[in-house]
């Protein structure tokens, strides 16, 4: 979509005449269906494609999964807390632990991040909606609809066991004969779906749709970094897909691509695997980096340190990220020679890393501190992802790394490196920018419990599994057998219970910010419209934003633009320069909607994105149970297909209203 | 408050690390930390180890904290001005970046060398083979002479492998289903057990001593009970240990055990494989566990009471007493020990060993997948036509159990 100038009158162009350039009118011809036009109610949030009510709900579908990869985590902790514990049968245990690190990674760290680059990525860049509405809803739709349809394999006979690595040949039929894989493979191809087109869609938006003035090195870091990570996503995404046909094929069409029996190798899904594996991982965590980069500046009242170096290194990680998948095999015999260059390659990625924790240290240096509950996760992020990086480098070291590998110790790092860089980054995210997104301000007192019982929580379940991982305790074990718990000060019996305490202490730190949630939404209270004295052009238009986001398009003049309309340098009688606050965020807003478009232009609901997306799940049902189900599936993608293509490009006129309150004299019209 | 608690988290950590370097004699058997072996030892020691990265991760993380506390205190809010809107400085970040970039390669030379010299295998003075399957491990030793010790035909076993302490045993290692890694820590780092190909691992021990490890490549339902052990003897007794397992299968005496037998050819044989067992008229008793399970392999039990451990090395053939004082032996002591086995603390001409662990032998015949999870419900084999993945429930009397204990009490 590009935005097109809807003719308020009768157009006239300068020198109109037979060379005048095309005016798209909106007519109703077109299409065979009206385009959805409820702008309040269910409808409005089902046929929407506003970024912003997307970026909502896949918020609150995140949090949703989170909770339950959350519980799938504590009952895995029951289990573990005690020798030859009973709490899950093996192959329960399994399932869980595989659903929780799918669940997690997929359904919840990866979506979140989305949602937050939804919301906030047009807004950042001055820009009133993505470059594809519909396809942004799309991916939301498929996001849910693939999420729910892995979900449902719990009551339809057992989830997938085969851990979310799932090996081959242990993810054959032969070996897991249930439908758990299978849906787990359709799932993970449908919400791969909407990795990908969002990627696309995000790619596409910062490059042609941010505003006047605003370069690229002039983009608020959160844009950068989701920029960096939908590139990862453009190019991850295809490998897993591939990876996930063939294995797909294997156990539904009796295809042998992993079979050793005729002459292939299982070490083919473990490489395609991990090329898309390791990339995944620089996708869940630059987003909390773009994220703790946005609020570290903000609270200590100073722009971002080397905001290049940051760029260039975030992009760098991107680049090496690509470079080290084998790190994942040291053990599966790649060869010395193999073995050294991912072991190397593996350790350059400090070099960037380190980089980026130096920049947020510095920035931070020389800085005028404001502790929020945002800031406080922000700075939980530097320090917990710092343990979990340094635990990084010892696993570059190949040969170390044969001795941690699978065991707690991995599981212990990583989990530093997620829940204490992605997750606390994203919490961060959430307090920084509630009030921009619901007008009220996330309620502090709540926020510091919130804060230091998942960073405490964190720190001691994950430092446990550190311990218990040295002792020699593997991962995806259902039981460990006291005879190998040791005695003494590492015994694996008392750090096991740590750890299960440590896991409840972070629930309780989520039931926090839950409870923060609803108290937030029961008072009145309204946010100031810059209650971060913030830097950047989210925080110039209103609070929720208007459905148009910014009555007219800023102009950028400098990186951390609304800093620099909030702030100038004053000679004071002395003689000495001072930075001095010469206008609030509410004058700022008063031009700006002093001067407001005439034409306001945004992209009209729309009934397909959601049909097309239903229509995946019920193929993958089909997949598995009966193919006559995958045609009707097929056939409403492609009913779906026909009716996006071929509705009107706008709603019609009179159908659609400009949101309440808003100006009349502003005429508000919609394209597709 | 965010101050001093992470303060005292680095103090922790340096304690824990320093816990780690010095080593724990009552830590896990499996502490990734107290190499017994050459291989072991390279992966720990040096620039390039275990214990310099370690410490290397350590205090730079405890730097990075230290930084992170002094800041918050520092420069929290106390209402000075709004702070210089400085953009960064461009010679500092290049500093900080190359800094790093020079210790990563004091670590980065010598890994490089490390694992050159552990994937080195022309010193080896012995090989044996081992294959990985659902859920347990197999040890093949072909003919040769395995660090001065003559084996003269082949030897199989399984869950426990027996070798001369200080020489360097070269692993074969594959699998006939899924992937396994084999694992010992005080020995040496992880190897994968990948089906269609073969991958090589150095053993070595210093000392004789029992050094246990688990699968760490997750292979299914009871991966968590697929566990093994290297058996380090001294030279003498290890070839004793030979000799012991190529010594001639004679039918037992004792009427309890020869009903036994022939409960074993009934029962058992079908998939595991005795030595010389015959039929009563003469022809050799051959397992055919290909026609029974999807790996086509059960272990051979010819002698199995030369073990400690079964069924994947998870359950103890001697008692948990018997058991401490095995793997707590000191090292001279130790190989005596072991070739004792079951027979351990029994007076010389006693009928019935006194740390046989009778109780949890009887209930695997009893039910063995109520013990360990496998794939044997009957009823539920088709995606394997048929096939079993693992041992299944064979509805033994104990009557027939009975007859089988006093069998396998004399496969020693």
């Amino acid at each position: 979509m590009a935005i097109i100038e809807r003719p308020s009158a009768v157009p006239t162009f300068a020198g109109a005449g037979a060379n005048a350039p095309a005016v798209v009118t909106p007519t109703q011809g077109l299409g065979v269906f009206k385009r959805p036009v409820a702008a309040s109610g269910w409808k409005s949030w089902v046929f929407t494609v506003d970024h912003k009510k997307l970026g909502i709900m896949y918020g609150v579908v995140s949090m949703f999964f989170f909770l339950v990869g959350g519980v799938e985590a504590l009952l895995i902790r029951l289990q573990l807390a005690a020798p030859d514990n009973t709490v899950l049968s093996a192959q329960v245990y399994n399932e869980m632990f595989t659903m929780h690190a799918t669940t997690m990674v997929f359904l919840f760290v990866m979506p979140m991040a989305a949602a937050f680059a939804n919301y906030f990525l047009p807004l950042q860049i001055g820009a009133r909606d993505v470059a594809f509405p519909r396809i942004n809803a799309l991916g939301f739709w498929l996001f849910l609809f693939g999420g729910i349809f892995i979900n449902t394999s719990w009551v339809l006979g057992g989830a997938a066991d085969g851990g979310w690595f799932m090996y081959s040949p242990n993810s054959s039929p032969l070996f897991s004969p249930g439908h758990g894989v299978d849906f787990w493979v359709l799932g993970l191809q449908i919400t791969g779906i909407a990795s990908l087109v969002g990627a696309i869609n995000l790619i596409v938006t910062v490059l042609n749709m941010r505003a006047p003035g605003m370069k690229l090195m002039h983009m608020p870091m959160f844009t950068w970094m989701v920029l960096v990570v939908q590139f990862l996503l453009a190019f991850a995404m295809p490998v897993i897909t591939v990876a996930l046909f063939l294995l797909g094929f294997e156990r539904n069409f009796g295809a042998t691509f992993f079979n050793v029996d005729a002459g292939a190798d299982p070490l083919l899904w473990q490489h395609l695997f991990w090329i898309f594996g390791h990339p995944e991982v620089y996708i869940i965590i630059l987003p909390s980096f773009g994220i703790i980069s946005e609020v570290l500046p903000v609270f200590a009242r100073k722009p971002l340190f080397g905001y290049k170096f940051v760029v260039f290194s975030g992009a760098g990680i991107g680049f090496l990220g690509w470079g080290v998948w084998a790190h994942h095999m040291f053990a599966s015999g790649l060869g010395p020679v193999s073995v050294a260059v991912f072991s190397v390659a593996t350790m350059l990625i400090a070099i960037p890393t380190g980089v980026k924790i130096v920049n947020w240290t510095l920035t931070l240096w020389g800085g005028k501190l404001w502790f929020t509950t945002a800031m406080k996760f922000a700075i939980g992020v530097i320090v917990l992802f710092t343990i979990g990086g340094v635990t990084g480098v010892t696993h570059a070291v190949a040969p170390s790394d044969t001795q941690q590998t699978d065991t707690y110790h991995i599981v212990g790092h990583f989990h530093f490196v997620i829940v204490g860089g992605a997750v606390m980054g994203l919490f961060a995210g959430l307090y920084y920018w509630w009030p921009k997104m619901f007008g009220k301000t996330l309620n502090e007192k709540l926020g510091g419990w919130n804060f230091w019982l998942m960073f405490w929580g964190i720190s001691i379940t994950f430092g446990a599994m550190h311990i218990v991982g040295m002792q020699g305790q593997p991962r995806r074990m259902v039981v460990w057998p006291e005879k190998l718990t040791g005695e003494g000060f590492f015994n694996l019996h008392f750090w096991n219970q740590v750890a299960t305490w440590g896991a409840f202490t972070i629930a309780v730190g989520v039931a926090f910010f839950i409870v923060n949630v609803v108290v937030t939404a029961r008072k009145k209270e309204r946010a100031p419209l810059d209650p971060w004295d913030a830097r950047t052009l989210e925080w110039i238009t209103a609070s929720p934003p208007k459905e148009h986001n910014f009555d007219v398009i800023p102009t950028v003049h400098a990186l951390d633009e609304f800093f620099h309309r909030k702030y100038e340098e004053v000679e004071h009688e002395d003689g000495h320069v001072k930075l001095m606050k010469v206008k609030t965020a509410e004058e700022i807003l008063a031009e700006e909607e002093a001067r407001a478009d005439a034409h306001i232009h945004l992209p009209s609901p729309s009934y397909w994105p959601i049909v097309l997306a239903f229509g995946l799940p019920i193929i993958a049902y089909g997949v598995i149970y009966n193919l006559i189900l995958s045609f009707v599936g097929a056939a409403i993608v492609l009913l779906a297909g026909f009716g996006w293509a071929l509705e009107p490009s706008v709603a019609e006129d009179s159908d659609y209203d400009p949101p309440a309150g808003g100006d009349s004299t502003k005429e508000l019209a919609t394209i597709g | 408050m965010l101050a001093h608690l992470p303060r005292r988290r680095a103090a922790a950590a340096l304690a824990i690390l320093g816990f780690l370097v010095a080593g724990c004699a009552k830590n896990a058997p499996q502490d990734i930390f107290r190499p017994a072996g050459s291989n072991a030892r390279e992966i720990d020691d040096g620039l390039g180890g275990q214990k310099y990265i370690f410490i290397l991760a350590g205090v730079v993380a405890a730097i990075v904290i230290a930084v992170v506390l002094f800041i918050i205190f520092k420069f929290k809010d106390r209402g000075q001005d709004i702070p210089e809107q400085t953009h960064g400085n461009p010679m500092l970040e290049i500093g900080m970046t190359i800094l790093p970039a020079i210790i990563l390669i004091t670590v980065a030379i010598p890994t490089v060398a490390k694992i050159f010299n552990l994937a080195k295998s022309d010193d080896a003075a012995c090989v044996v083979n081992v294959t990985g399957q659902q859920w347990w491990w197999e040890y093949d030793y072909p003919v040769q002479n395995c660090g001065g010790i003559e084996i003269t035909q082949p030897i199989v076993t399984s869950g426990e492998m027996v070798i001369p302490a200080g020489v360097n045993v070269q692993l074969r290692i594959t699998s006939r289903d899924v992937i396994h890694s084999y694992w010992i820590p005080r020995l040496n780092g992880k190897r994968d057990a990948v089906p269609g190909s073969l991958q090589p691992l150095r053993m070595q021990a210093d000392q004789p001593g029992i050094y246990t490890g688990q699968c760490t490549e997750f292979c299914g339902l009871s991966h968590a009970r697929m566990r093994q052990a290297v058996v380090a003897l001294d030279s003498d007794s290890f070839a004793t240990w030979v000799a012991n397992q190529e010594e001639a299968y004679t039918s037992p005496t004792d009427a309890l055990a020869l009903e036994g037998e022939g409960q074993f050819i009934s029962q058992c044989a079908r998939c595991h494989q005795i030595n010389g067992l015959t039929n009563s008229d003469g022809t050799p008793v051959l397992a055919n566990p290909e026609q029974n399970l999807v790996s086509g392999a059960a272990p051979n039990l010819t002698n199995l009471m030369t073990r400690t451990g079964f069924a994947g090395f998870t359950f103890d053939l001697i008692t948990d007493a018997c058991r401490e004082k095995l793997w707590n032996a000191p090292s001279e002591e130790f190989s005596a020990l072991y070739l004792q086995g079951v027979w351990m603390d029994s007076p010389a001409g006693a009928e019935y060993p006194v740390c046989f662990n009778e109780t949890a032998l009887r209930e695997w015949l009893r039910n063995a997948p109520g013990m360990k999870p496998m794939f044997v419900d009957p009823n539920n084999l088709s995606s394997t036509g048929g096939l079993y993945r693992g041992m299944p429930n064979l509805g033994l009397t104990e009557a027939q159990i009975d007859q089988l204990i006093a069998y396998l009490l004399e496969r020693k």
